[in-house]
Order: C-alpha cells, then sequence, then structure tokens
C-alpha cells in the first residue's frame, strides 16, 4: 500500500488471506519424535510444515520469514531448552511484527496453570498432549480462520481509515460506536462544497482528465477534512460534505469548520491556476451551516453510511449552491460563532428552497490573522 | 521375546492409522526414538549421579513424551514420576527409578526393533 494513494483508488493487500489449507506453519519443538509426527500430520492436512528445535530458533525463523511467504500458525512446545515457550510466547506477541501469528501451545504439561497462563499470555488455543489428530487438524483450521477474520478486520480499519473519516472507521469497532451509530441528536457545523463550472467541463473533458481533476480536487480537500478533525461524510463527484462536532465533540468546531473552509479555498486556487492552464475553468464555493442534526447509520445491509440529517445540512448545501466562485457563505449561527476571527461581510438575505423564512448569510472573506484574500 | 506391554499396540494401530500406514515413515520415526533415547537416559543417569533435580526435569520430560507417541507407555510412566519428582525438588526415588528406565528402554528397543521386522503390521488398521 503506498501512503500517497488517491482515496479513488483502492489499494489491495490480500498477502495474509491465505486458504484454509496450504498454511505455512512452524512446529517449535525440541524434541525430534514429536516435531516427526507433527510435520507428518501438517504435510497430510494440506500445510507447509517449517520445524524449529526450540523458541531461539523460531523466534529466527519467525523474523527472517520473507514478507511473501509468512508464517501462519505456531505449534508451540513449552518445555524446552534456550528457549522454551512461555519466553517464545512472550516475544511474539511484544513484536509488533509477530503478535497475530496465531500460537496453539502443545504441551505434555497438562495442568491447568500452564493452560490459564498460556492463553492470557496471547496464545490462540492449547493443545495438551497425547491429542487426537482429527482434534488437532479442526484446532489449526479454526485459529487460522480467527487469524484470518483478525487480519481482514485490520485490513478493513486501515481502508476504511482512508476511505471514510478516520474518525467513523474507529468507531466501527468500539462499544460506544454501536450506540453512536444507532442514531442521535446533535449540535454540528456542517460544511458543504462544491465546483462552479464542474458540469460544464464534465460535459467536454476526456473522462483521464476529468477523473485527474476530481482525483487532485479530493485528494488535497480530503487532507484539509483530516486536518481539520472533520467527518467527512461523502464526496459525491465535485460535492463534499463534512461535518465537525461529531462522532468526536469539538468544542471549537465552528471554528475548525470555518479554517477548514478558508484553507481549502486557498488549496484550491493553486490547484485551478494550474487546470487553467490546461484549459479548464473552475471554481470552488463553500456553505457552512451551524445547527442540529441527528447523526447515524443509514442505509441498508451491505451499504451503510454514517450520516447527518437535519435542516443544518440542508442549509450547507444551499448556501454552498449560493456562493460564486471563491465565496464562503456561513448562516448567521455560524458566523455568531467565529466573528472574532474572521473579517465577514454581510450578504444580502437569501430565500433558499424549503425555507420558509429569508436566511441571513454571511460571507467569509478571510482569517483575522492573515491578510484578506480576495474574491475573483 | 518381549513382553506385552513393553509397546502398546493400540497407541501403534492410532498412531498408523494417523500416517495413513506408511511404514517407510513409522521406521524413521522409530529410528529417530531410538537413536535419541540413549542421550536422554545418559542425561537422566548424569543427573542422578550429580544429584541434580533441576538438570532432570527436561531430559524425563522429554522421553516421556516421545515414549507416549510411541506407544511405550510403561517408560514414559517411569519417566513421568522421574519428571514430576525433580520438579519437586527431589531425587528419593530417582536413582531406582532411571535404572528400571535402562531396563524398560531395552525391552522397549526389542519390541520396535520386532515392528520393524513386522513391517508394523501389529500396528496397521485391520480389515
Amino acid at each position: 500500500m503506498s501512503a500517497d494513494s488517491v482515496p479513488a483508488e483502492p489499494a489491495e493487500d490480500h498477502s495474509r488471506v491465505r486458504p484454509a489449507a496450504g498454511a505455512r506453519i512452524l512446529v517449535v519443538d525440541d524434541n525430534r519424535v514429536n516435531r516427526l509426527v507433527l510435520v507428518r500430520l501438517l504435510t497430510s492436512l494440506g500445510h507447509e510444515a517449517l520445524e524449529a528445535e526450540n523458541g531461539r530458533v523460531a523466534l529466527q525463523t519467525l523474523r527472517g520469514s520473507r514478507p511473501d511467504a509468512p508464517v501462519d500458525l505456531v505449534l508451540l512446545d513449552l518445555l524446552m531448552p534456550e528457549l522454551d515457550g512461555y519466553a517464545t510466547l512472550e516475544a511474539m506477541k511484544s513484536d509488533g511484527e509477530l503478535a497475530s501469528v496465531p500460537v496453539i501451545v502443545i504441551s505434555d504439561v497438562d495442568d491447568l496453570d500452564s493452560v490459564v497462563r498460556c492463553i492470557e499470555m496471547g496464545a490462540a488455543d492449547y493443545l495438551p498432549r497425547p491429542y487426537e489428530p482429527s482434534i488437532l487438524g479442526a484446532r489449526i483450521g479454526a485459529s487460522l480462520d480467527n487469524a484470518r477474520l483478525l487480519a481482514t478486520i485490520a485490513r478493513q480499519r486501515t481502508e476504511l481509515a482512508r476511505f471514510l473519516s478516520p474518525q467513523v472507521a474507529a468507531l466501527v469497532s468500539t462499544p460506544e460506536g454501536e450506540q453512536l451509530l444507532a442514531g442521535h441528536r446533535r449540535a454540528i457545523t456542517a460544511v458543504f462544497c462544491d465546483l462552479r463550472g464542474f458540469t460544464a467541463f464534465s460535459e467536454t473533458a476526456e473522462p483521464e482528465e476529468l477523473l485527474g481533476v476530481l482525483r487532485e480536487y479530493q485528494a488535497a480537500m480530503g487532507g484539509l477534512v483530516v486536518e481539520h478533525g472533520g467527518t467527512l461524510e461523502h464526496f459525491a463527484g465535485d460535492g463534499m460534505l463534512v461535518f465537525f462536532n461529531d462522532p468526536v465533540p469539538q468544542e471549537d468546531h465552528e471554528e475548525r469548520a470555518v479554517r477548514m473552509a478558508v484553507a481549502m479555498r486557498t488549496r484550491f486556487d493553486e490547484l485551478a491556476a494550474a487546470w487553467r492552464r490546461r484549459g479548464s475553468e473552475l471554481g470552488f464555493g463553500v456553505g457552512i451551516a451551524v445547527g442540529y442534526a441527528t447523526l447515524g447509520r443509514i442505509g441498508f445491509e451491505g451499504r451503510y453510511d454514517y450520516a447527518a440529517i437535519g435542516t443544518v445540512v440542508i442549509m450547507a448545501s444551499r448556501l454552498s449552491s449560493e456562493a460564486r466562485a471563491g465565496q464562503i457563505l456561513a448562516n448567521q449561527r455560524a458566523f455568531a460563532a467565529v466573528e472574532h476571527l474572521v473579517v465577514g461581510e454581510r450578504h444580502a438575505d437569501l430565500s433558499l428552497k424549503g425555507f420558509s423564512r429569508p436566511v441571513t448569510a454571511w460571507d467569509i472573506v478571510a482569517l483575522r490573522s492573515a491578510p484578506a484574500v480576495p474574491s475573483p | 521375546m518381549t513382553g506385552p506391554t513393553a509397546v502398546d499396540a493400540a497407541t501403534v494401530a492410532a498412531l498408523a492409522d494417523a500416517v495413513g500406514g506408511d511404514a517407510g515413515f513409522l521406521d524413521e520415526l522409530a529410528d529417530a526414538y531410538l537413536a535419541d533415547a540413549p542421550a536422554h537416559l545418559a542425561a537422566i543417569a548424569d543427573a542422578v549421579r550429580a544429584g541434580s533435580a533441576a538438570a532432570l526435569v527436561l531430559p524425563a520430560h522429554t522421553l516421556k513424551s516421545s515414549s507416549a507417541s510411541l506407544g511405550a507407555l510403561a517408560l514414559s510412566k517411569i519417566c513421568r514420576e522421574l519428571e514430576l519428582e525433580a520438579r519437586d525438588g527431589s531425587l528419593d526415588g530417582a536413582p531406582e527409578r532411571a535404572a528400571a528406565a535402562e531396563v524398560e528402554f531395552r525391552r522397549v528397543e526389542a519390541a520396535i526393533e520386532g515392528l520393524k521386522r513386522a513391517r508394523w503390521v501389529a500396528g496397521m488398521p485391520t480389515g
């Protein structure tokens, strides 16, 4: 996975996801007779067996294995010379690279204490000798399945963190997350932005050029969203909805939103200059609104989104539609919260679709600390 | 001939079954066992002579384990007693048990040689 991949290109990484048969299993036992039996059983189950005569050799083998040919599982004896099973297990679990490799402890030490100790130390399973070969096979299968599941979850979390906002990705696998996903009401700052001239551009541009511009735009804006702690609800073509103060509460959510919008405008101007030289005339408009929304999981099995629903979202979207190229329009509540930080101009009241009364809007010209950015 | 209990027929049968009746593999396993066991017995004897319970644990444990794998249950039992006593830091029964282990190993060795000559048929699944 390259760090500079843009969100539009999912990177595939299935290197740790291997079929149940054909796993690479390391047998760690000082007893040659036991190793021979285990290797033979594993081979007959369709696995590839590696051998180590003690823990020290096992760690060498594990650390020396090629990334494209990792050890999938370790069968570990406890009583061994040089480095025993407990020390080996401990070393593996404290090694970031090896901690996820499942370990099944096989030992004659069939007392309860050693079982408990091994499981507490992170062993996936424990099999006392003498074992039934069929039970060994079943437990290996179960441990490999578990490890695959964990690897899949880890990979999905990594990908989610790249495609969704990191906050939402992190939520997915926590107990609090389940509650938040179920739906809750909260004041948020919603930021909607999209491109001016994009429809015309998309009608004339070559698909490659269109996608290239979109990727550049989304990568640049996505970076600013993360930088300001925003939750990216969605990218839809050139449109983007970001909200603040959820799922992670942020005292300064209005300020973060405005700072992000200004940073986006600056960044967009740089991008637009390059596109203009290639003949694409695009502008950037933003709407910012503060208000209550219902947030949570919407959609259906297999395709859920974490979404914000409420007039605040519609307000941000309508303000964005009203904004000219280079303009950031904020509703009264958003502007009131950041008034001391920005140079703002009262915009003519807007009649927005879906709102019965005219809406007070403010044009955020610049941040107070920074020199004013002239609107084009 | 050896006594009937030196190598347990049921254990050998289960082992043979698990490896698909591969007599060649059983030969290999038996050879590894017969080659390594004397060193473990020697280590046990050394530990007893030196009066070191700590040094007795690992060889007794190892021989217990591999003997059980091949069905040498009586020898495995003697080794287990040696191991457990040594874990408690005692060598009281060790000289007698170490001697018994030597004697029992000769019987196991003879039984295994017999199984090898018979191509492990005693251990093969029947019918």
